[in-house]
């Protein structure tokens, strides 16, 4: 592993935004069922957060800092949330993904019952999916050359 | 009417680009630019002049506006096309690991 990342300056504003950017897509994602947004944006925003530190910071720190086996349960994990939430909707009312908690008022942050909760898990999973690609893609030419030794 | 041949237009840019270019990374980019213009296609089939955009916000009356079911639609597509460009992408890294080139008139030993 030759990459070691970009210049000190990179690193440095990298180390600032990379906050900001995950808050953001946080927003994004907490916010979809008042505002355009929702799931996949936000969760597409918090990869680029990622990918933003595995372009500035190099593949090791990346390894180190992320869990990659935490993100790789995780994204297996949403995928099964996300069924266990439809079928609790059978369970209450007799329809796939149906809503059964409480709906609020409308315009407040916590209301419209599963959707919010469904955001969330989609939030996680196209997170997790998006930035396995990325960094796979990052790796591709380390593995095969593994390969052909 | 001009925007529909506007868009057709953007759609011939791309698959100009497919036809013609020799490198697999422009060839890649023609073919998003050929998903953008028939995303566009369906946001301008929904588009109605004066239409408000199809979310309630605090304090304002919806009057009037562009169809939201497209819009759904080409969320989804923008997440198949996702899926498209990064096995694309794969692809061109394992063809340049073979042949070291991105030239498609260079990639010819079939048997690898």
């Amino acid at each position: 592993m030759k990459n070691k990342g970009m210049t000190i300056i990179v690193k440095t504003i990298t180390r600032i935004t990379v906050w900001l950017i995950l808050v953001y897509g946080i927003y994004i994602i907490l916010h979809g069922h008042l505002t355009p947004g929702g799931g996949f944006p936000g969760g597409v925003i918090i990869a680029l957060a990622f990918l933003n530190v595995l372009l500035a910071q190099g593949r090791e720190f990346t390894k180190n800092w992320l869990k990659m086996n935490l993100l790789h349960d995780l994204e297996a994990t949403s995928a099964i949330l996300y069924l266990i939430v439809g079928i609790l909707g059978i369970s209450f009312t007799g329809y796939f993904l149906s809503n059964f908690l409480p709906k609020g008022k409308l315009f407040n942050l916590i209301s419209a019952g599963t959707i919010p909760v469904l955001n969330i898990i989609i939030g996680l999973k196209v997170c997790a999916g998006l930035f396995f690609v990325l960094w796979s893609l990052a790796i591709f030419h380390l593995a095969s050359k593994e390969e052909e030794k | 009417m001009i925007v529909y041949i506007l868009c057709f237009i953007l759609f011939l840019v791309g698959v100009y680009g497919v036809l013609t270019k020799k490198d697999l990374i422009k060839i890649i980019l023609a073919l998003s630019i050929m998903e953008y213009s028939a995303n566009l296609f369906l946001i301008l089939f929904a588009y109605k002049s004066g239409g408000g955009m199809p979310i309630l916000s605090k304090g304002e009356k919806i009057q009037g506006m562009v169809d939201p079911l497209p819009q759904a639609l080409v969320l989804t597509s923008i997440v198949i096309e996702l899926g498209i460009t990064a096995m694309l992408v794969a692809f061109a890294i394992r063809l340049y690991q073979k042949y070291e080139t991105f030239d498609i008139t260079k990639i010819r030993r079939l048997s690898g």
